[in-house]
């Protein structure tokens, strides 16, 4: 009893793990797909195992990672000061670069966009993960 | 002359009426880019406002990255928070989720910036310096020190401890020259410590060789000295432990105009200093 109680979990688990793993690679698959858009300079998506970043100009590589970070601390922090729920997005409209900050269960994403690119175009793309 | 309490009664007037015509707006304020509090509706708290803006200070800080901020906005399942920047001024909203955000936007692009216009024609002082009353940092002239007589360890390359400083007295007033701009004796500001907040804290890079003081108490100094810039500052305290560093302005909203230095704890632990103490620091004209 105990046994098969013990296996239904470690099936689960291994279950959740392996939807994850493809969950992750199909979020990096569609970011690289992304990053071909006119006007997408780069992208960083992150976790608790691993990050990639794909940026135009690695020279921005801090200044942006920490962008992100900032953005998606302060998406939580007033989600929940205002009732927001779910955080779906973040959009940051700077002067010369706009950045969509988005999480997917653990995974959490940055993509950087110049001015005159088309950030509903990625924000539909990446929205498909949501479900 | 409007003063203070006019200005923010008439944004505050202007919040409501935003409200008014779009009720999804739950709550609203304004704040200047150094984090005062302008006008907020009665239904959020001050505490919430400076929670809010403390949460906002991280993107803030990076903003230059970005060259500058214009919006930003964050949208949950139950509604929206948005910042938008009017001149140096940034309003928040935050609106329910049935909110028709066009709306919303277009009411606070056209309301706020009306009113901000018609408030700075009807007073030519700026906004910032209208509602801005930093608290002036208590100005010292540096007394002669005691040299201790061991050497203090450098804790990171282009950071330079000194010993006290030992020719600070007041130059008589007879050495004064044509440059006497670049002759003067630096004033020392006593300004209180400050952890260096939000990611710096955490780990992220940023120079321990550095500190960040209040943007006017540079102004002030580069006008004392030409227009010189100020890049290097000694940290003087009061047991004549001196380092000498570089100097950025605060970006923090929330430090800004309250007197204090902002630095590492690593700068901290070696000045043998902890957050609260006063120091003096004095600018340097190399």
């Amino acid at each position: 009893m105990t046994r098969k109680k013990l296996s239904e979990g470690v099936a689960a688990v291994a279950e959740s793990v392996a939807v994850e793993t493809v969950n992750t690679e199909d979020l990096k698959a569609s970011l690289e797909e992304v990053k071909g858009y006119d006007g997408v300079i780069g992208y960083i998506l992150r976790n608790s195992t691993s990050a990639a970043i794909e940026l135009k100009d690695p020279s921005k590589l801090i200044e942006y990672a920490i962008l992100s970070s900032s953005s998606l601390d302060a998406g939580e922090e007033l989600s929940e000061l205002f009732n927001l729920g779910d955080v779906k997005h973040i959009i940051i409209n700077g002067k010369n670069i706009k950045v969509l900050s988005m999480t997917f269960s653990e995974n959490k994403i940055s993509v950087f966009i110049e001015k005159h690119g088309d950030l509903e175009k990625v924000l539909e793309k990446l929205q498909s993960f949501r479900g | 002359m409007l003063d203070k309490e006019v200005y923010s009664t008439a944004l505050k007037d202007a919040l409501d009426e935003m409200r008014n015509a779009c009720p999804d707006i739950q709550n609203a304020f304004i704040f200047t880019e150094t984090g005062e509090i302008i006008a907020g509706d009665a239904d959020i708290s001050e505490k919430v406002m400076i929670r809010v803006i403390d949460a906002f200070d991280g993107i803030m800080e990076r903003a230059e990255a970005l060259g500058g901020i214009e919006s930003v906005t964050i949208e949950g399942d139950r509604g929206t928070v948005t910042l938008s920047r009017f001149g140096e001024n940034y309003l928040i909203t935050a609106a329910l989720e049935k909110a028709d955000m066009k709306y919303v936007g277009t009411l606070t692009r056209v309301l706020i910036p009306t009113v901000l216009k018609v408030l700075e024609k009807l007073s030519p002082t700026p906004t910032k310096k209208a509602i801005i009353s930093p608290k002036p940092a208590a100005e010292v002239e540096i007394e002669p020190l005691e040299v201790k007589e061991e050497p203090l360890e450098e804790i990171e390359e282009g950071a330079r401890m000194e010993k006290p400083i030992e020719e600070s007295k007041p130059e008589p007033d007879s050495t004064k020259s044509t440059s006497e701009a670049l002759t003067v004796e630096p004033k020392a500001t006593q300004l209180m410590v400050e952890n260096l907040g939000g990611l710096r804290a955490r780990g992220f890079l940023f120079p321990s060789d550095t500190v960040r003081i209040d943007s006017e108490i540079l102004s002030e100094w580069e006008n004392v000295f030409g227009g010189k810039p100020v890049e290097f500052v000694d940290i003087e305290t009061f047991d004549g432990k001196v380092l000498r560093c570089k100097v950025k302005p605060i970006k923090d909203l929330k430090y800004n105009s309250k007197g204090v230095v902002q630095m590492s704890e690593k700068m901290q632990l070696a000045l043998e200093i902890k957050k609260g103490e006063l120091v003096r620091v004095k600018p340097v004209f190399e």
